[in-house]
């Protein structure tokens, strides 16, 4: 099913208009793209994130895993970012997830945050979401 | 005399208006042009597109056996019209010298400063004056209960608002000196424009750096909003409905919008067109007259645009107190306070005058197919 709701979420970008640039926080919004190699919650990503003028707030893959963001910083040196979310394997044991990236074409409408991710487990990959 | 000798004579008065000062153009000239290129060409023109947001004239240059095309960038209609010059001024086989600066990318285009005709006659300049200032102030316009008129005065005599004495935004009290788009002169002044927080302060410093290229209003035909209408080249002008209590604030540059001001005292919620989760380009305003100021409380901003020329930036955090009012009937006083949690340390504030422009439409300039 969350396949399949992601399917539909990506044929749905391909065929929107293309996206004005969000001209607020850089990390606000909604980003969609990949974490090579998750085998616990799949390869595709959904991240929906938030600022309310001291704290990045957000959720990764809302509506199916919903792992909250407990961390997230923005280092606007290099736009560095870094996130820390808590989630749980198949077997309901605890992991905690940390991407680090950067930001890239931070003026455009398709920018992307590009960089890795990795797991409690020992698990990692390649992390690349983009701008909707 | 030869065509050798008439051009050089050409581009000694090419030289004399290369100092006139830049006119008003509708985004940032450096963002595409390269001030630290000056050119000068020479040729005979094959095409002038007389269109908004800027005119182009075409020119035939030759280099040796070579003939290339090159595109001279202009002022909009509108500014050529308004300084006698029109589409038919010069034509296709005229020849003509053009000074100005080149592109950043290379290509073959360059920004007018002068266009001299091969006679010695130059074209196409523009000077934008404000206009004088009578010697003695006149009374601020009023309507039969007392309250100050923001429009056109009594007998229906048009006019509207422009030359703004600041065209972007900065702190009261801050000296950062920036051109009329907002570009500074030296962008390590860029942390004293305002209490920005790190984020904000480093986005700036970029939008800065790229010369305001991905300003959102020039490439998407993003509106104005925010104080950013009262920054502007074309000048705003405001339609009091006092039946409907409301003031409509029509935009002469951007894509030429309108904005309006609730003062019939109605909230900021339910407002036609937006709530709370559809924020706005224009956002939710109410404005209440205390005394002679109108205050205007708008909320419910979008991040879709820029609020100012220079590039600042906002959240939808932002709450904007705007005290406008007419000391005199040439004069506007625009007061803001600018308070954005989201984007700055602490709320700011800033100050500026629009001249009253008598007897005339406002200009209507219009951003179209995503071109400024």
């Amino acid at each position: 099913m969350k396949r399949l709701v992601f399917a539909l979420l990506m044929t749905a970008s391909v065929f929107a208009a293309p996206a004005s640039a969000q001209e607020g926080h850089p990390l606000k919004g909604s980003w969609l793209g990949t974490w090579t190699g998750n085998k616990i919650h799949g390869n595709d990503v959904l991240l929906v994130l938030s600022w309310d003028g001291k704290n990045i707030t957000g959720t990764i893959n809302p509506g199916t895993d919903n792992i909250a963001v407990k961390n997230a910083t923005l280092n606007p040196e290099g736009w560095l970012v870094h996130i820390e979310a808590d989630a749980k394997d198949k077997s309901g044991q605890p992991l905690t997830y940390t991407i680090d990236g950067k930001i890239e074409n931070l003026p455009l409408a398709n920018r992307v945050i590009t960089g890795t991710w990795k797991d409690s487990h020992g698990d990692t990959g390649a992390f690349k979401i983009g701008r909707q | 005399m030869n065509l050798l000798r008439v051009l050089r004579s050409v581009f000694v008065v090419a030289l004399i208006f290369a100092s006139a000062p830049l006119v008003l153009g509708h985004h940032e000239p450096l963002a595409k042009f390269d001030d630290k290129k000056p050119l000068r060409i020479r040729g005979v023109v094959s095409l002038v597109d007389w269109r908004n947001p800027h005119a182009h004239v075409f020119v035939n240059v030759k280099t040796g056996e070579q003939v290339s095309n090159w595109a001279v960038e202009l002022e909009s209609p509108i500014d050529l019209e308004a300084n006698g010059w029109s589409k038919t001024t010069i034509q296709a086989g005229d020849q003509i010298a053009v000074t100005g600066i080149a592109a950043r990318d290379g290509s073959r285009q360059i920004l007018g400063k002068t266009v001299v005709m091969a006679s010695g006659k130059p074209i196409f300049t523009v000077n934008v004056m404000p206009p004088p200032m009578p010697l003695s102030p006149q009374p601020t316009p009023k309507w039969p209960d007392g309250q100050p008129k923001l429009g056109s005065v009594s007998g229906g005599v048009q006019g509207y608002w422009a030359f703004p004495s600041a065209t972007a935004l900065v702190e009261n009290g801050v000296s950062a000196p920036m051109d009329e788009w907002g570009l500074l002169k030296n962008i390590g002044d860029a942390s004293k424009v305002a209490p920005m927080q790190p984020w904000a302060l480093q986005l700036y410093k970029e939008r800065q750096q790229r010369f305001l290229r991905d300003d959102p209003m020039y490439l998407n035909c993003k509106p104005p909003g925010g104080p950013r209408q009262f920054e502007l080249g074309h000048g705003v002008q405001f339609v009091e409905d006092r039946v409907r209590q409301r003031i409509f604030v029509l935009i002469g540059s951007g894509n030429n919008n309108y904005r309006i001001v609730y003062t019939d005292g109605r909230s900021h919620q339910g407002q036609v067109g937006g709530d709370d989760e559809n924020p706005l380009f224009y956002g939710r305003a109410v404005g209440k007259w205390q005394g002679d100021t109108l205050t205007i409380d708008t909320r419910g901003f979008n991040e879709d645009f820029w609020f100012t020329n220079g590039g600042l930036p906002h959240t939808d955090q932002l709450k904007l107190i705007e005290k406008i009012s007419r000391p005199n009937l040439d004069t506007l006083k625009y007061d803001l306070t600018v308070d954005d949690p989201g984007a700055y340390t602490r709320p700011w504030s800033a100050t500026w005058t629009l001249r009253w422009v008598a007897g005339k439409e406002m200009p209507r300039h219009l951003c179209q197919e995503n071109r400024s």
